[in-house]
């Protein structure tokens, strides 16, 4: 009784919510309700397909989650790798984890505060005479490669995966196998790339792929420090949602429905070969 | 060379600590001058205001981040210890996971329709349920891995020593997953606390938040109280991270 209760609460609070959305979202895209609502019609979708903001949007995000994603791992391996034994003890291992306390509209004012044609760099920049003039400084924020989102994702990620990576560390005995490769004649540079990093990134795999996920729908940084066009699909949904075009609404329903779905899909598919990555306990 | 690279690394963590306070105490900032041309702690006196409309925020966000994270802990250590002993147990994982990676801000976009039907819409509880619904499976994530047969091996051995099951629940089970609920209770009022889209989605403007009013305070151009708003949102992580590190991550694992 107990169990079968705990499902159903489970079921409610976890699965309800999102089937009730994506249901509310499928039927507004197809036009079966809403204010402009005139019956069954693909006409939003298609107009959606076909549309290049879509498809930019939707590549712009996955851009931002792979560049951040490459820097963050990048930066990540070469600290962990570097200076395992300062990470463990002392001051380091403390530090590390202050910019966990950091909300991501917090991190996107301050990137904003530091990078913008008025921040904190370009008045440091004026100051040693390299620049004359505001106008001169780069455009770092709202910019079309989104430099400044990338720069705050990474600062917010980037302790994460140190700290994920140094427990795995341990919880691996990478010392260890350190230890028995150069024992066996292995060069630092092969130890590094054959043994070290390809246990670390195995391991982090399925929190790699969750992190892409994340990073593809964040809201607050590309909305502070995005541009209009293109925008994370996050921003363009709820843009769309709130202007006053009424005749968007059913198109951002129709994007959140792909969005929904992509992620459940990457999801099941994962789920599909490797079931036990969604159970720790029995996969480590 | 290793050396100079760790402090440099480590003042790249506390730089924006360090910039945001100064920011906070900043009245003047014109450009090209680095620093606020006055620093004083005028923006701080609401400090002193039981009344300010910053400390109502701040006890507002602090009153929803322990609601959630309190009631999300309690019923994901009722739950998911039956869900961990499901035979269904990876597939119930499975749908734990959408809501958790599902951007909320989507989430929240999908729902307000309901919400505005139930008049939840603008309103405290509205947001708090609807924070429940991205934090309730995080929980359940966290505390899934707790079951162990370990665990399960001591209620056995408890309930074979003649205990009932709310002794058993009450002097074992709570005891030993001290660690387990407080590494929950944390993470989930992190989620509440660091929440901006979702809550501003649902809260329409009316439920400020800390979150949502660094972001009022960011479009009315007032960097000196978004920089004291952001101060403020840091503080409590910095104490909860610091707690978790000093006495949980010494025990568990989990991240």
């Amino acid at each position: 009784m107990i169990k079968k209760l705990s499902i159903a609460i489970f079921i409610l609070i976890a699965a309800v919510p999102v089937l009730l959305g994506l249901g509310y979202a499928l039927m507004y895209s197809l036009g079966l309700t809403g204010i402009l609502s005139e019956g069954f019609t693909t006409t939003h979708w298609e107009e959606t397909l076909i549309t290049t903001t879509f498809w930019k949007s939707l590549g712009f995000s996955l851009y931002i989650a792979l560049v951040v994603m490459l820097i963050s791992l990048f930066f990540s391996l070469w600290i962990v790798i570097s200076w395992i034994k300062q990470l463990n003890k002392g001051s380091l291992s403390y530090i590390t984890y202050l910019p966990l306390a950091f909300p991501a509209i917090v991190m996107a004012f301050f990137s904003f505060q530091l990078l913008s044609k008025s921040g904190f760099m370009s008045r440091v920049v004026y100051k040693m005479g390299w620049i004359d003039s505001l106008e001169q400084f780069p455009d770092w924020t709202n910019d079309e490669f989104g430099i400044s989102i990338i720069f705050s994702l990474c600062l917010l990620i980037t302790p994460f995966f140190i700290i994920l990576y140094s427990n795995l560390y341990q919880n691996e005995r990478i010392a260890e196998l350190k230890a028995l490769a150069i024992t066996l004649g292995a060069k630092p540079s092969q130890v590094i790339f054959k043994v070290i990093v390809p246990i670390l990134l195995k391991k982090s795999a399925f929190t790699i792929m969750l992190f892409v996920i994340f990073i593809m729908g964040t809201y607050e940084i590309p909305l502070l420090l995005g541009r209009q066009n293109p925008s994370m699909l996050s921003v363009f949904i709820v843009q769309k949602l709130q202007k006053f075009n009424l005749a968007d609404i059913p198109q951002a329903y129709a994007i959140a429905v792909i969005y929904i779905l992509l992620i459940a899909s990457i999801i099941a598919l994962v789920y599909k070969t490797r079931p036990t990555f969604f159970n720790s306990s029995s996969s480590s | 060379m290793k050396k100079v690279l760790q402090i440099l690394f480590a003042l790249s963590i506390v730089f924006p600590i360090g910039f945001l306070v100064v920011l906070s105490l900043g009245r003047n900032w014109p450009y090209p001058v680095v620093l606020p041309k006055s620093l004083s702690l005028e923006n701080w006196s609401f400090l002193q205001q039981s009344d300010s409309e910053l400390w109502q925020t701040f006890l507002l966000s602090l009153l929803i981040s322990i609601i959630v994270a309190t009631a999300t802990t309690a019923l994901a250590f009722v739950t998911s210890k039956q869900l961990a002993q499901s035979k269904y147990r990876n597939k119930l994982m499975l749908l734990a996971y959408i809501p958790y990676v599902l951007s909320p801000v989507i989430l929240a976009a999908t729902l307000q329709y309901y919400f505005i039907y139930a008049s939840l819409s603008g309103s405290v509880a509205g947001v708090l349920l609807a924070q429940v619904f991205i934090a309730y499976p995080f929980a359940v994530i966290i505390l899934n891995n707790f079951w162990n047969h370990k665990i399960k091996s001591m209620e056995e051995l408890s309930r074979t020593l003649g205990s009932s099951s709310w002794q058993t629940f009450k002097k074992v089970l709570i005891p030993v997953s001290k660690n387990a609920l407080l590494l929950c209770f944390f993470q989930t009022f992190l989620i509440s606390w660091f929440e901006f889209g979702l809550t501003n989605l649902i809260g329409v403007g009316s439920v400020q938040t800390l979150t949502v009013k660094v972001f009022s305070y960011v479009n009315e151009a007032n960097i000196f109280y978004a920089a004291l708003a952001s101060c403020l949102l840091i503080v409590p992580p910095m104490i909860l991270i610091w707690l978790n590190k000093k006495y949980i991550f010494a025990t568990e694992t989990v991240i």
